[in-house]
């Protein structure tokens, strides 16, 4: 098949979950060679095209057109045999098989005898293309970061020789040097002539890699544009249908709090060097830092995760101990975790549950919950978070995932025992609008007189919520910046530490 | 690297059982008036070859994520099927009780798949039922087996120290030991106890590998069954609780987690022979029969210890209170200087 052709047409495909018609009537095609993006905002519906692309669910009505045949895909099996390789949106790599085990799993070339010495090579060149030429194949996945378990996922479905990869959030969890090699390796097997479905919430790069852009909205397809025709802001008015509120970015020079929080000569072994830092309160403090640089370690420390760690801690002028999750709480730091699904929510639980989870000594009376007291907190922090009150009894893990990150989020405000608000990775896997409203929701709580301290990559949530940002690089802060900072001086300390000669790195 | 390896529990773990009953096993001589005699090698192969089947076979479906109970069923039922059907020929009996191992993996392990159940219930009720049909199949009864020369047959000394009962099993135990490191099946089996959805994303046929794994594990517990009543001349109609107690504990002693994912045959076959080396102990020493128990508790419990992820935590911890500057002083040296 020559490029160009279309490879991949999904025809008026529909599927209804219940009452809810998750998909109605979407159609669009992919061309042999082309990276196409898949846009949209969180529940459009995108995930359920690519359930039925893949082979995880079966359509109600429509097609599947692969190569000019209508494929019946009923499996991940069948969906592969038919050439569709993908990426999901939950990491799906298993800890207890070594990196070349997780990557031959359900490959349909892979022999009944696994040959370790014939297929190492391959294997050897696969990782090498999405930038982990460090990570032994023999090595057991349980033993890597999540970063690293992320590419191998991402050079599995690669490595598949597929006519469709499917690549569904695959840099959500990923710097900006790894999200480059796994660009390059995007494009590269483009070349091949292999159609490429590429979903993502960032949508800069969904600019700069994809050729094409679909974007879907409440289920059904707006459009498909070449993305020469598109910039930032259409697109991103095609996913909301109108402009998002995007906040003003706030000056230094707003009130200045007093201290909350001190940290001084924090310590991880192997993971930070001497971290210190004082938060005031009313203001937003940001760790920018890439995976490994030590930002998500310094939260989880701070946070009493760490036992390793050590450190002086203040709250308040109040010494705190560090390494006990209780204690930390007790003095008034809560720490919002990057992997909400893990170490956050109780997902078959309803939102409501979740939300007063953690405040039970409001809502009790003589240890036994009080309806009114429970109701009149939860309709509070239903309004603080921006949530629909009709969905206060059903379970958060059927929310999407900018809802669930406020709920996540919402737990933690409108309360006066927290002082300290910590977020590794906050809006991780959220889509903008969603994204606005967390940050509204952060100014809010700084407005009220706590202090904020969260990590991010991501330059554009630097710059729109942050009052200082203090980068980091390998386990070490590189320099303080308060007020405004150009984000190509950010992205090379993030990147490259404190050296100021800029080494080239492969893109 | 090497250091790393063995740090694993799944290599930690059955080492350290192992190792603590060889030294229980070498040090016979020092409480007891006899010495260690070929015999004692061949009788520890012995209890081995009575319980391993039935270990393996509740390995696997551990490995794969589940857990068989109903293996001593099987066992019970295999054994018995072998001694009634095998009167003419060995090779009716044995045919007869792996077809009948194979139908029930077949069933349970096609419920367990196609309604999404639970391994727990699902076999405990099996179990519970094949109790019931052997003793109805004997009525209540243990039979005895006829063939002489087949018991005396599979006993036989073999190199001294084995039998062809014992070399059978270990051979099972090397062959499943390379299926689940050097085949396809043994990866995915792995793969679906280690993370059952990743490896549904990723393409694994997961309900084919649990009705397989279970038709395995039915099959390996009648083997085991059969070869018993084989030997011992007669099949009992009910074995009692205590080999699926004893071959857990194996399991758990081998490395394997209740989790699933974790742990190889090699490991279970450690886990195995420390228990067969216990009851030897037991049995050349004379010791009374409640000292196996107290010291399989003992063991358990130190085994269970070792795997406990808070103790590494703990150990982490105290390590750096210990040496704040990243002092090279080893864990070991700075204990000794305190106490």
């Amino acid at each position: 098949m020559s490029p160009g052709e279309d490879l991949v047409r999904v025809d008026r495909l529909v599927k209804s979950f219940g009452n809810t018609r998750a998909v109605r009537a979407a159609s669009f095609s992919v061309a042999a060679g082309e990276i196409h993006a898949l846009c949209g905002h969180n529940g459009a519906g995108k995930s359920t095209v690519v359930k039925m692309l893949s082979g995880q669910e079966a359509p109600d009505d429509g097609a599947i057109l692969i190569g000019d045949q209508v494929v019946d895909l009923r499996s991940r099996r069948v969906a592969q045999r038919n050439g569709v390789a993908l990426v999901d949106q939950e990491l799906s790599v298993v800890p207890s098989l070594t990196v070349a085990e997780n990557l031959m799993l359900g490959d349909l070339r892979a022999r009944w005898i696994n040959r370790p010495r014939a297929a190492g090579r391959r294997l050897r060149t696969l990782l090498d293309s999405v930038g982990l030429a460090h990570v032994e194949l023999d090595r057991p996945l349980g033993e890597l970061g999540i970063g690293e378990r992320q590419l191998i996922e991402i050079a599995r479905a690669l490595g598949q020789d597929a006519r469709l990869v499917i690549l569904d959030e695959p840099t959500a969890t990923l710097s900006d040097v790894e999200s480059a090699y796994v660009y390059e390796a995007i494009r590269n097997v483009a070349a091949t002539g292999c159609a490429v479905l590429f979903v993502s919430h960032r949508l800069g790069e969904v600019l700069d890699l994809c050729d094409k852009v679909t974007v879907m909205r409440d289920g059904a397809v707006v459009a498909t544009t070449p993305v020469a025709e598109l910039t930032l802001d259409s697109l991103i008015v095609q996913m909301l249908g109108e402009a998002p509120l995007r906040l003003g970015r706030r000056t230094a020079a707003d009130v200045e709090g007093a201290e909350v929080l001190t940290v001084s000569g924090l310590s991880v072994p192997g993971r930070v060097r001497d971290f210190s830092i004082a938060l005031r309160a009313g203001r937003v403090y940001a760790l920018a830092g890439q995976l490994g640089s030590g930002a998500s370690d310094v939260l989880r420390a701070i946070a009493g995760l760490l036992p390793s760690a050590s450190a002086e801690l203040t709250v308040d002028g109040t010494a705190v101990r560090l390494g006990h999750p209780a204690g930390a709480i007790r003095a008034g730091i809560a720490f919002v975790s990057n992997d909400r699904k893990a170490e956050g929510l109780f997902l078959r639980r309803p939102v409501s549950w979740n939300l007063l989870a953690t405040r039970l000594p409001q809502v009790t009376r003589l240890g036994v919950l009080d309806p009114r007291r429970w109701s009149e907190a939860l309709a509070v922090l239903l309004d603080l978070c921006g949530l629909d009150r009709k969905r206060t009894t059903h379970a958060v893990g059927s929310l999407s995932g900018g809802n669930q990150q406020k709920v996540f989020v919402g737990r933690c405000l409108g309360r006066d025992d927290v002082r300290v608000l910590l977020l590794d990775d906050p809006t991780r896997g959220v889509d903008v609008g969603g994204r606005a409203a967390i940050h509204a929701l952060l100014r809010d709580a700084t407005d009220r007189g706590m202090a904020v301290l969260f990590s991010s990559t991501e330059l554009e949530e630097l710059g729109d919520l942050a009052d200082v940002v203090v980068t980091m690089h390998q386990g070490e802060v590189v320099r303080r910046h308060e007020g405004d900072t150009a984000d190509t001086v950010l992205l090379r300390e993030m990147t490259h530490g404190a050296s100021t000669a800029l080494v080239e790195e492969r893109p | 690297m090497r250091s790393r390896s063995l740090r694993r529990p799944e290599t930690l773990v059955p080492l350290s059982s192992v190792a603590i009953m060889v030294v229980a096993f070498a040090l016979i001589p020092a409480y007891t008036d006899s010495a260690i005699a070929p015999f004692d090698v061949y009788n520890t192969f012995q209890i081995f070859a009575r319980l391993g089947l039935l270990a393996l076979a509740l390995g696997l479906t551990m490995i794969a994520g589940e857990f068989d109970l109903s293996v001593v069923g099987t066992y019970a039922l295999g054994g018995m099927l072998a001694v009634q059907t095998g009167q003419e020929h060995w090779v009716y009996g044995l045919l007869a009780a792996l077809a009948a191992g194979a139908v029930i993996g077949l069933v349970q392990g096609g419920v367990i798949a196609g309604l999404k159940l639970p391994s727990m219930p699902v076999t405990l009720a099996t179990y519970i039922t094949l109790l019931g049909l052997t003793s109805a199949l004997s009525g209540g009864l243990t039979k005895t087996y006829s063939n002489a020369s087949v018991t005396l047959w599979v006993d036989q000394t073999v190199l001294t120290f084995f039998s062809p009962r014992s070399l059978l099993t270990l051979g099972l135990f090397l062959l499943a030991a390379v299926v689940l490191s050097f085949t396809r099946w043994g990866r995915e089996l792995r793969a679906i106890g280690g993370d059952r959805r990743a490896s549904q994303v990723a393409g694994v046929r997961v309900d084919r590998l649990i009705v397989g794994t279970f038709m395995l594990s039915g099959m390996l517990s009648a083997l085991g069954g059969s070869l018993l009543s084989f030997s011992l001349g007669s099949a009992n109609p009910d074995p009692g609780v205590q080999p699926l107690i004893v071959a857990a504990a194996a399991a758990l002693l081998g490395g394997l987690s209740l989790a699933g994912g974790r742990g190889n045959a090699l490991g279970l076959l450690g886990g195995i022979m420390a228990v067969a080396l216990l009851a030897e102990i037991v049995t050349v020493a004379a010791l009374p029969g409640y000292v196996t128990q107290l010291f399989f508790a003992g063991l358990l419990g130190v085994i269970v210890v070792i795997d406990a992820p808070d103790l590494h935590r703990a150990l982490v911890r105290q390590r750096t209170r210990l040496r704040p500057e990243g002092n090279p002083t080893s864990m070991l040296s700075r204990k000794r200087e305190l106490s």
